[in-house]
């Protein structure tokens, strides 16, 4: 983010009030007046003791709460333990300053509030001093910060921030706040345990489905099969005089059975029966996708998204073109979809990753303003993307609007699996030139699938009023709705190795299916295309996988640290008896990393045995935090690399529950060892940079192990 | 389904209702008591999140019906260790187990009743015990040492505290 962009910290404290920081991350919106004084604060220091730190970033698992306070822990000179978290609100100042919405995605937390955050811990840490001084009459110079109070450094004087907050609330904001030294750092890079364990140890964790309900309403929505909408009739004759049920009433979705718990909605729902009608695409079956897709990709439509001119005849050792193919995927979070919403109060509680979309969608659905609607968000469980999407909180505040009271609203694990926003279905056609001088040119990739960004603005539409437009969307307006879509092309545009004359282009093909942004976006499948690929030009080459990546990256780059790095912990090369081992490297969300699988043979079926990654993810805040979501990341991509298959038959998704769109379980999971690189860099992303090479790691262990190159996923083996 | 009065024990304590008899404990247990700890994942016994234990053992609260918890000993998450520390869930904080945290409840339970009948389980044990358990953050690792952790710690309390 550029500094210029962002407001100064603000002195938000009010009379009596301790010291209140605040200040807007994009410095676009409204940030000034007295109605925001207290939502955007940051950091609250109260006479009371009390430190309590804002997470406007949501904690999906990725450990949005541990960092962030940490930044804040570290020049503030407090234990993050000792600092309260309270999940934001909607309000302008939490705007993601490269999104221009409040969302969490993108992997982007660290790396966009390393500074803002810190610098707003070292503004509190300057006034606290000064206040100090003050009392003390002793110059700043000769007191320090340590651990909650200010001393001097005889030790003669030692005050508790507590004792500090108010008169430090009076002084100036100082213009410049100085952060510590690395050197310094007490935390950053050293500080590991999760600040939300306890919770999430005891049950005591709030997630979405938790909200309170002072009169127990649930609600479940009877769906038609296909996409969204489209019923025309229904018959609630029957579930009307099942116990407990209070309420039915036709939503946007379906029908609404509202009753005084779950298990009694869900059994009078089976009994209502609707008419629906399907839409008009004649792309309702995923075998008419396959060849629409197929056919767009042999087409001469496609658009160019990169191209470094034609390559000159060489002497060729040998021409490689393969397709490959990708299929839709759902996020399965282990918490259904969900929203309880209160119709009198305009409050909304729910677990997602873009709070201001969430009070848009229930403004719509009560029809009131969204500045009058009140988000309370909780721990997701699970994201992944999926909870970007507030189809949920639209839903509820329909029924709640229906009925005049507060109810909760919640997904069957069919209704998520059937009526998520998926994971976009895509296939390449690639191809490059092998000369006999070790050189690859003409590196030639061809992508066609639906346009994420295009179902996003579909999907967006109804809760966007006029003047009210996030940045992302407009850009991405501007790039020719959906025919130039960055997310279906990202990490093929920008392909690292040094091949000549590289070419990329793609071709949007509209389908009816909703589809939505899932744990790395477009990496999740161009990854898996460009290093299959490359290790398909490794073997032809007669090369070692790992060799002959490092020969076409640059000498100093991060992919080659951390390929040697993996090469080492790996034994690369060496893999025990009756082991094989895949390599694959991919750069994402500003963070690179290599990864290999590695599996025996089972059976005919690959068994996954162990997996190691390096990162390089710039200065590691909490080393802990990255090793799990790489762990997690590695998970996730092999689940859907080994399982991960959504399909469409007459308009509905054929699977619903996790037999027929299975996970990893535990035993079918590899031990995972990771790696850190050490840097100074600034920090990046690491949510989703884990995902993208596990696939093609496992594709190319699997070819090592059997010769088949595997080039649709999930991976059949014949 | 019938309305039926019965009782059963919850955590130690002594709870009487009246319900359908195939309300599924689950949503008795959220629903009903406000107990929110034990989550929904699947309503049909296949991911574990709902794991509580029944007389000591773990059983699927999604796909159990309160009928067959008449008379019967029934522990949640919240009613495994007073102050958060049973040895599973101080072995779940040191290895930083949690990730979104939604699934733990589960894995947690299905691990206590494990280590109550096998103190000192093998890996193959852990699967067996394990498997029903999903997790879509992928924290499987992280589970199957905090297990082997909490066995040492359980076997060895003296010696892990001196």
């Amino acid at each position: 983010m550029t500094l210029s962009r962002r407001e100064f910290i603000r002195n938000l404290s009010v009379a009596g009030g301790g010291l209140t920081l605040g200040f807007s991350l994009t410095a676009t919106g409204e940030t000034a007046g007295a109605a925001s004084l207290q939502p955007n604060a940051f950091l609250r220091i109260t006479a009371d003791g009390d430190i309590i730190v804002q997470v406007h970033k949501v904690e999906m698992g990725q450990g949005t709460v541990t960092g962030l306070v940490t930044l804040i822990a570290e020049e503030l000179e407090v234990d993050p333990g000792d600092i309260r978290y309270e999940m934001a609100g909607v309000d302008d100042a939490f705007k993601d300053p490269e999104y221009s919405i409040q969302i969490t995605g993108g992997s982007n937390s660290m790396r966009v509030n390393y500074l803002p955050l810190r610098e707003t811990g070292a503004a509190a840490r300057m006034m606290l001093m000064t206040a100090a001084s003050q009392r003390s009459g002793l110059p700043v110079a000769q007191l320090r910060c340590n651990n909650g109070s200010v001393q001097s450094a005889d030790g003669s004087v030692s005050f508790l921030y507590a004792e500090l907050a108010s008169a430090a609330g009076k002084v100036d904001v100082p213009e410049q706040p100085r952060l510590k030294s690395a050197d310094d750092f007490r935390l950053i890079g050293k500080h590991n345990q999760r600040l939300d364990n306890v919770p999430k140890v005891n049950g005591g964790a709030n997630f979405g489905i938790d909200a309170p309900l002072p009169e127990p309403l649930v609600a479940v929505v009877v769906r038609p099969p296909v996409g969204r909408g489209g019923m025309s009739n229904y018959d609630d004759s029957r579930a009307k005089s099942l116990p407990g049920v209070h309420h039915i009433v036709p939503v946007d979705a379906g029908v609404a059975v509202v009753a005084s718990n779950y298990w009694r909605a869900r059994k009078a729902a089976e009994t209502v029966t609707i008419d629906w009608h399907a839409g008009d695409s004649a792309l309702t079956d995923s075998a008419a996708i396959d060849a629409a897709l197929s056919a767009a990709l042999a087409s001469d439509k496609l658009l160019s998204i990169r191209d470094d001119g034609e390559a000159p005849a060489v002497e060729l050792h040998q021409e490689l073109d393969a397709q490959y193919s990708v299929p839709f995927l759902a996020h399965a979070t282990m918490e259904p979809m969900n929203a309880t919403v209160d119709p009198n109060t305009k409050e909304v509680w729910v677990g997602t990753q873009a709070p201001d979309l969430a009070s848009s969608f229930a403004a719509l659905g009560l029809d009131v303003d969204a500045e009058d609607v009140t988000v309370h968000n909780q721990f997701l469980g699970g994201g992944f993307g999926r909870r970007a999407m507030p189809d949920h909180v639209l839903e509820a505040a329909q029924v709640a609007r229906a009925i005049g009271k507060r109810v909760k609203l919640v997904w069957s694990r069919e209704d998520d699996t059937r009526h998520d926003f998926y994971r976009p279905p895509m296939k390449s056609r690639i191809s490059a030139r092998l000369g006999t001088n070790g050189d690859v040119i003409g590196w030639h990739h061809r992508l066609a699938g639906p346009s994420l960004m295009q179902s996003t603005v579909d999907a967006m539409a109804p809760a966007i009023a006029p003047g009210w437009v996030p940045d992302f969307l407009i850009n991405f307006g501007a790039d020719m709705a959906g025919r130039k879509d960055h997310s279906s092309v990202e990490g093929a545009k920008e392909m690292p190795y040094a091949f000549g004359h590289v070419q990329v282009a793609y071709r949007n093909v509209e389908t009816p299916v909703p589809l939505g942004f899932w744990r790395s976006v477009g990496h999740s499948h161009t990854a898996f295309v460009v290093e299959s690929f490359v290790d398909e030009l490794a073997h032809a080459a007669g090369e070692d996988p790992i060799a002959f990546r490092r020969r076409h990256l640059p000498a100093d780059s991060r992919h080659r640290q951390v390929l040697d790095k993996v090469a080492a912990m790996s034994d690369w090369g060496n893999p025990p008896p009756g082991r094989y081992q895949g390599v694959a490297v991919h750069e994402s969300f500003h963070s690179v990393v290599a990864e290999v699988v590695e599996i025996s043979m089972n059976q005919g079926a690959p068994k996954l045995e162990r997996a190691f990654c390096a990162v390089h993810c710039g200065r590691a805040i909490n080393p802990d935090i990255i090793r799990q979501q790489m762990e997690g990341g590695i998970i996730f991509g092999l689940c859907a690399a080994l399982k991960g298959e959504i399909t469409l038959q007459d308009g509905a998704v054929q699977q619903g529950n996790f037999h027929d769109y299975p996970l990893l379980r535990m035993n079918e999971t590899p031990d995972v060892k990771v790696a850190i690189i050490d840097s100074e860099d600034a920090p990046t992303g690491v949510g989703e940079p884990g995902t993208p090479p596990a696939a093609p790691a496992l594709g190319n262990a699997i070819f090592a192990a059997t010769g088949q190159r595997l080039r649709n996923l999930p991976f059949r083996l014949s | 389904m019938e309305r039926v009065r019965l009782s059963f024990e919850l955590n130690g304590q002594q709870q009487t209702l009246s319900i359908e008899n195939d309300t599924p404990l689950l949503w008795v247990l959220r629903d009903v008591l406000g107990m929110n700890g034990t989550k929904f994942g699947c309503g049909i016994g296949l991911c574990g999140a709902c794991t509580v234990h029944l007389d000591g053992e773990a059983v699927r609260s999604c796909s159990l019906p309160i009928n067959a918890v008449a008379n019967r000993s029934v522990t949640t998450i919240e009613g495994l260790s007073p102050g958060s520390d049973h040895p599973l869930q101080v072995a779940w904080i040191a290895e930083n187990v949690p990730q979104c945290g939604y699934c733990q409840s589960g894995q947690i339970m299905s691990a206590a009743a494990l280590l109550a009948n096998n103190p000192a389980p093998s890996d193959a044990d852990i699967n067996t015990a394990m498997s029903g358990n999903l997790c879509r953050c992928g924290t499987y690792g992280r589970i199957r040492s905090a297990i082997k952790r909490a066995a040492v710690d359980i076997w060895q309390p003296e010696q892990e505290q001196s």
